[in-house]
């Protein structure tokens, strides 16, 4: 009974955080927009369709764009995931996108290897490269108890000017306006799924192939479970004889990895030569995602998929209309706050579980009472 | 006021967690002008869940507090200070970097030129109660540096500088040596006869009978009585705490011991703040026998279960296992030598609470190639365990993947109970096993150590229930101020004598005192 | 390099550090206020951001610098309330409440300043010498060889930040209310017992961290970038935390501390004006230091918890 009530309310409090915070986006909307209506259209159904004077129509480019939208968030997504699991705050999903984009997009210059095995030894250096970066806060954790969250945070930084540097002085390619590499080898390059422009790569079945994998070693394995329960109580896992230090270690690696490996498919999916010069904001969004999938790996290609199109909606509303494409960061962040928030809707919560108490003490007595009051264990 | 009056009367108090658990059932309660009251019960009872609604800590789910004739409605301490309550709390409200004048005037702290503390004001009135009621401290130390004993009377100063006429005392005694309890005795006495009103919550029977005016006794969440302390013997108040329906006997074969399991010896720990809290401690316990740990809490069992659990270091001494040391060894190294653990602390060391029942048992074996292929878990075979152990120690849960924490205190302690006996340990190591637990689980409990220490195993057993010690353990050794104070391996105990060595009244030769260790 | 070493004791660039230092100052105030009531602020870096186009955007409409600060000191509160609301009302957990914040910060400003004025990224034509803080010669000082080119013709905010220093060290330890934010931080349950409102304190606590993380905002785009631009609080809030961290929560130490990282950040615009230097790599040397600076604190914290337990595991 309890448990039944229990995920009902749990449905209906994320339902409502999310209504919530799309409201406070549309509070914005009518503040800054001339023509609010036709915003909102394109933030909410403006995504999947097409609107022309013939009428309405399912638009499958843009679909297929979200699609690619979801490549790189859900890798961060699954990053934060078992980091957040571990009960680790480490932020640096953010600069390990970047770094595996940049090593991924590097090596797609410079490798030679005439085959599609270019591409996946680009993709996998990225991977450990990411895994390696994750290394630095996880131990410095662990060792020293430094904070993971100030440390990954200095990281992503330390990442950004290290990659900027190399970038500029070694690989850019100097006939261009602006700073980037030479373009990547046609090997290296992630093959789209689909005719057009749309960016949906191979990236998007690794993607959730990783998705998958990462629900398995989560709720499947020894490791994931390990990581999880420290999450939950150290103490609990440290006195059940689980080795507590390694595992954080391994959850920020994995965490690491999986970012380098989204970086890299988004770089030598979406780019033909490597050109970010700045922090890509996919370890954030992760964080989202993360939030919305409460933790669960399962969860994160639907969180994912929202978020893109969400993106996709605020990106249309600022190319068809008056609203800056930065809305998605005042929704995101009021999802942030509902989402994330315990008491929301506690009150209601609390009289669920006073009900239901009374219920279940009600129904023992009577039990007892039946039984002729002589066991009550 | 007249003596008779009543100053606080709750009425039909229930209480409901947000995790479901029901700690007040329609509990009425009711205390006179200027009379010392027991308030008690076992652990778990609802004695602490009521003094925290009555101090405006909890609100309760449902029923009324009428406090001097009026009806109150408390939704914070503020609120039950402004009328006259104060609680002085059982794990000390102090703020250990804070002087202890800082502490008193805390959140109503004298002010110069308005705005900044006026701290010569805040020692000056310390010192004017402190001399008032005789409750001698020092104004100025930092109250990180200071005993116990002084801790509580400046949580005494604290509540009464805020204007208390009503003090609840949550067991004052229980960390407090025989002279700090004799003292803060004196003072309860005399701030009666000033006219306080004084609630005092308590295990000790021998205290309530000697310090107290009337007694509630409360069991399962429900007022079971009230009692004019002269009209009620020890006896008969411990059979309405417990029960009338639990027959405490444990059922049980004359131990034969054999092979020394854990051999402890000279164990010495000393504490943070530079107490010596394990004091030259040496002792055995063999296979199949049950050595109870006995003493008042706070004389060092904490510390020698932490140390043997390498939960903490000790400063010198040893601990071995089958010859092999315990000393500062990983803690799964620790149960693969065969040595398993009830915590004391079950929802911080025994579970993990928003985890499944399942994610609980199997916390100490999930490595073992049974559970596993490959890098995978077998499911069905942790689903199989899972399922015997919740037959096999009747966990009452709808499902293995029910969240432990909403199962009830005993059948989460049942879940951790069936996770560290099931894995044929050669030393058990229980800390409290039954605290603040239903009858049923306490007696499941009890009956399972007994049937493993007949199998074979060795078994350490700390307990503050002295009954709980004196009827399980083959022998027993009494813990005073670190030190071991007594031991016994006739089965010849009696309260009376217990509590004589646990108090520190009395202490074995060092020869009787070496008998406990075998090796 | 030794022309670099020479510069580097010279009146200028010492000048140049206290500038510097000047905004972390304000935020690892702002992070140490918090701290000490048990709050960790790490919505820092967005309440910056914002605060500093709302510094810009107030001056800019009252044509009053003064004004400009206060509006960014108000805003602040406001965020350090909102995120008390959300963190202490609503139970989100604080550093998610935090990030939120810096999300505001990083793409909601932007929006709001394309809201507010239809410019987008920065605030450019808007900025004019009347809408910034002025800059000050203190008597008598100014007169002194070297000292007074280091001390004297500062921002007013630069010497309100060494201020607060103060400010704040009176406030945590001889005020009721810093009483209150001790007991709070370090045990809120003493607290709570003697009628101290946690819930009160920690709003309190994080209001006045909103309002100090505010004057930094301001100093930002009011002073140091004279005028408002996306990318310019660049981890200060950051590097405020570590730095609150290492200076021990103490106000004097974060002083110290953040003096610390003035000096890489100022050693940084020293270095990078040379040549066959990198300046991605000097300007990597403020994160890196604090990265750092945060490693040694570890180990000397480490070194002295080593003596008495090994294990105390906390949720």
């Amino acid at each position: 009974m309890r448990d039944k009530r229990m995920t009902m309310f749990n449905m209906l409090r994320g339902a409502a955080a999310i209504a919530l915070a799309l409201g406070v986006g549309a509070i914005f909307i009518f503040l800054s927009s001339d023509e609010p209506l036709t915003a909102l259209r394109y933030l909410l159904i403006g995504p999947i369709v097409s609107f022309r004077d013939s009428g309405v129509s399912f638009n499958a480019q843009y679909l297929f764009q979200i699609f690619a939208g979801m490549i790189p968030i859900t890798f961060t997504g699954l990053a934060v995931c078992v980091m957040f699991s571990a009960n680790q705050f480490n932020l640096a999903a953010e600069g390990c996108v970047l770094a595996g984009g940049f090593v991924g997009g590097i090596l797609g210059v410079y490798l030679n290897i005439n085959s599609g095995w270019h591409a996946v030894v680009c993709v996998l250096v990225a991977t450990v490269v990411g895994g390696l970066i994750m290394l630095i806060p996880a131990l410095l954790k662990v060792k020293l108890g430094s904070s993971e969250m100030v440390t990954s945070l200095m990281l992503n930084f330390i990442i950004l000017y290290i990659a900027m540097h190399y970038l500029n002085f070694h690989f850019a390619d100097r006939s261009k306006g602006s700073t980037m590499t030479y373009p990547f080898k046609p090997t290296a390059i992630i093959p789209s799924l689909v005719p057009g422009n749309s960016k949906m790569t191979v990236g998007i079945i690794v993607a959730l192939l990783a998705t998958v994998l990462i629900a398995f070693f989560m709720y499947r394995t020894r490791w994931g479970y390990s990581i999880r329960m420290i999450g939950i109580n150290e103490s609990f896992s440290l006195y059940s004889g689980m080795k507590v230090g390694s595992t954080i270690v391994l959850a920020q690696v994995i965490g690491g990895m999986l970012a380098g490996m989204g970086g890299s498919l988004e770089v030598l999916g979406r780019y033909q030569t490597y050109l970010w010069r700045d922090l890509p904001g996919y370890g954030w969004v992760g964080i989202t995602i993360a939030i919305l999938a409460k933790n669960n790996p399962a969860f994160v290609p639907l969180a994912a998929f929202f978020i893109a199109y969400l993106n996709k909606g605020c990106l249309l509303m600022s190319t068809y209309c008056d609203v800056p494409v930065e809305m998605i960061d005042i929704i995101q962040a009021a999802i942030f706050l509902f989402f994330a928030a315990e008491q929301f809707m506690s009150g209601f919560r609390q009289k669920l579980v006073v009900k239901t108490t009374r219920e279940d003490l009600m129904k023992l007595e009577t039990q007892r009472r039946l039984e002729g009051g002589s066991n009550n264990a | 006021m007249e003596q008779n009056e009543l100053v606080v009367q709750m009425k039909g108090i229930s209480k409901i967690y947000p995790n479901g658990v029901a700690a007040n059932r329609d509990v009425n309660f009711s205390v006179k002008a200027g009379e010392i009251h027991a308030l008690i019960g076992e652990n778990g009872a609802g004695k602490s869940t009521l003094m925290k609604i009555l101090f405006g800590l909890e609100r309760p789910t449902g029923g009324e507090i009428i406090v001097n004739g009026e009806p109150v409605h408390f939704s914070s301490p503020t609120d039950a200070i402004e009328k006259g309550i104060g609680m002085v709390h059982q794990h000390f409200m102090l703020v250990p970097s804070l002087t202890v004048a800082e502490n008193i005037v805390l959140g109503m702290a004298p002010r110069k030129s308005g705005l900044f503390i006026d701290y010569k004001q805040a020692v000056d009135l310390t010192k004017e109660y402190a001399e008032q009621f005789n409750l001698h401290v020092e104004p100025t130390a930092r109250v990180a540096d200071i005993a116990a004993g002084m801790k509580q009377k400046v949580e005494i100063l604290k509540a009464l500088v805020r204007g208390a006429r009503v003090l609840i005392l949550d067991e004052p005694t229980a960390i407090l040596t025989t002279q700090e309890t004799v003292g803060l005795f004196r003072e309860l006495k005399e701030l009666k006869a000033k006219g306080f009103t004084i609630i005092f919550i308590s295990h000790k029977l021998n205290e309530i009978k000697e310090l107290t005016d009337r007694i509630t006794i409360m069991r399962g969440g429900k007022t079971v009585g009230v009692y004019e302390t002269d009209s009620i013997t020890e006896q008969e108040i411990s059979g309405l705490m417990v029960g009338r329906d639990v027959i405490l006997t444990v059922e049980k074969d004359q131990s034969e011991p054999k092979e020394v399991v854990l051999q402890v010896e000279d164990l010495n720990f000393v504490n943070e703040w530079d107490k010596r809290v394990l004091d030259g401690v040496t002792f055995s316990v063999r296979s199949g026998e049950i050595v109870g740990i006995a003493g008042v809490e706070g004389n060092g069992q904490r510390e020698l279960v932490d140390v043997l659990f390498s939960l903490k270091l000790p400063e010198k001494g040893s601990a071995t296992v089958g010859g092999k040391s315990l000393i500062g060894l990983p803690q799964a190294m620790i149960r693969e030598l065969g040595v398993s653990y009830i915590p004391e602390d079950r929802m911080t060391f025994g579970i993990a609470d928003i985890a499944t029942i399942e994610e609980n048992m199997i916390s100490d074996r999930f490595n073992q190639k049974r559970f596993n292929r490959g890098p995978l878990f077998k499911m069905n075979e942790l689903h199989k365990e899972t399922d015997q152990l919740i037959v096999d120690y009747s966990v009452l849960c709808k499902s293995r993947s029910q969240e432990v924490g909403m199962l009830s205190g005993g059948n989460i302690q049942k879940v951790v109970v069936a996770r560290e006996f099931s894995s044929d340990p050669i030393l058990i190591i229980a800390d409290q096993p039954t605290r603040g637990i239903d009858v049923g689980a306490t007696e499941m409990i009890r009956k399972r150590l007994v049937e493993l220490s007949r199998a074979g195993a060795a078994v350490l057993l700390v307990s503050a229930d002295l009954n709980e010690v004196m009827e399980l353990s083959d022998s027993l050794i009494v813990f005073y101020e670190g030190k071991i104070a007594g031991y016994f391996d006739d089965g010849q105990w009696d309260d009376i004598m217990m509590g004589e060595y646990m108090l520190g009244l009395k202490r074995q030769s060092d020869e009787e005192i070496a008998r406990a260790s075998y090796a | 390099m030794l022309s670099l070493l020479q510069s580097l004791f010279k009146p200028d660039f010492l000048f140049a550090v206290l500038r510097i230092t000047a905004p972390i100052l304000f935020a690892t105030l702002a992070a140490v206020v918090a701290e000490r009531a048990g709050v960790v602020n790490i919505g820092l870096e967005g309440m910056m951001m914002i605060t500093a186009l709302f510094g810009f955007l107030f001056s800019y409409w009252t044509q009053s610098w003064v004004l400009g600060v206060l509006g960014a000191i108000m805003v602040g509160v406001l965020l350090g309330l909102m995120m008390g609301f959300f963190a202490l009302k609503l139970k989100t957990d604080i550093i998610l409440a935090g990030i939120a914040i810096n999300m505001l910060g990083a793409g909601g400003t932007i929006f709001m300043l394309n809201m507010f004025t239809g410019l987008r990224g920065n605030t450019g034509n808007l900025v004019s010498p009347n809408l910034l803080i002025p800059t000050i010669q203190i008597p008598l000082i100014n007169k002194i060889p070297i000292l007074g080119e280091i001390l004297s013709g500062h921002a007013v905010l630069t010497y309100v930040a060494f201020l607060c220093v103060f400010l704040v060290w009176i406030l945590i330890y001889k005020t009721p209310i810093g009483l209150n934010i001790r007991a709070v931080g370090e045990n809120p349950d003493a607290a709570s017992s003697v009628g101290v409102s946690v819930l009160k304190i920690k709003y309190i606590a994080i209001g006045i961290s909103g309002g100090l993380a505010g004057l930094g905002g301001a100093f930002m785009s009011m002073y140091y970038s004279q005028g408002w631009n996306s990318g310019m609080v660049a981890g200060r809030g950051f590097i405020a935390l570590a730095a609150q961290a290492m200076g021990r929560g103490e106000p004097v130490g974060a002083m110290l501390s953040s003096l610390l990282f003035g000096l890489a950040q100022a050693l940084r615009t020293k270095v990078s004006g040379l040549q066959g230097v990198s300046s991605f790599l000097v300007s990597m040397i403020p994160y890196a230091a604090t990265l750092l600076g945060l490693v040694a604190y570890s180990i000397s914290l480490k070194r002295k918890a080593r003596k008495h337990v090994i294990k105390v595991v906390k949720n």
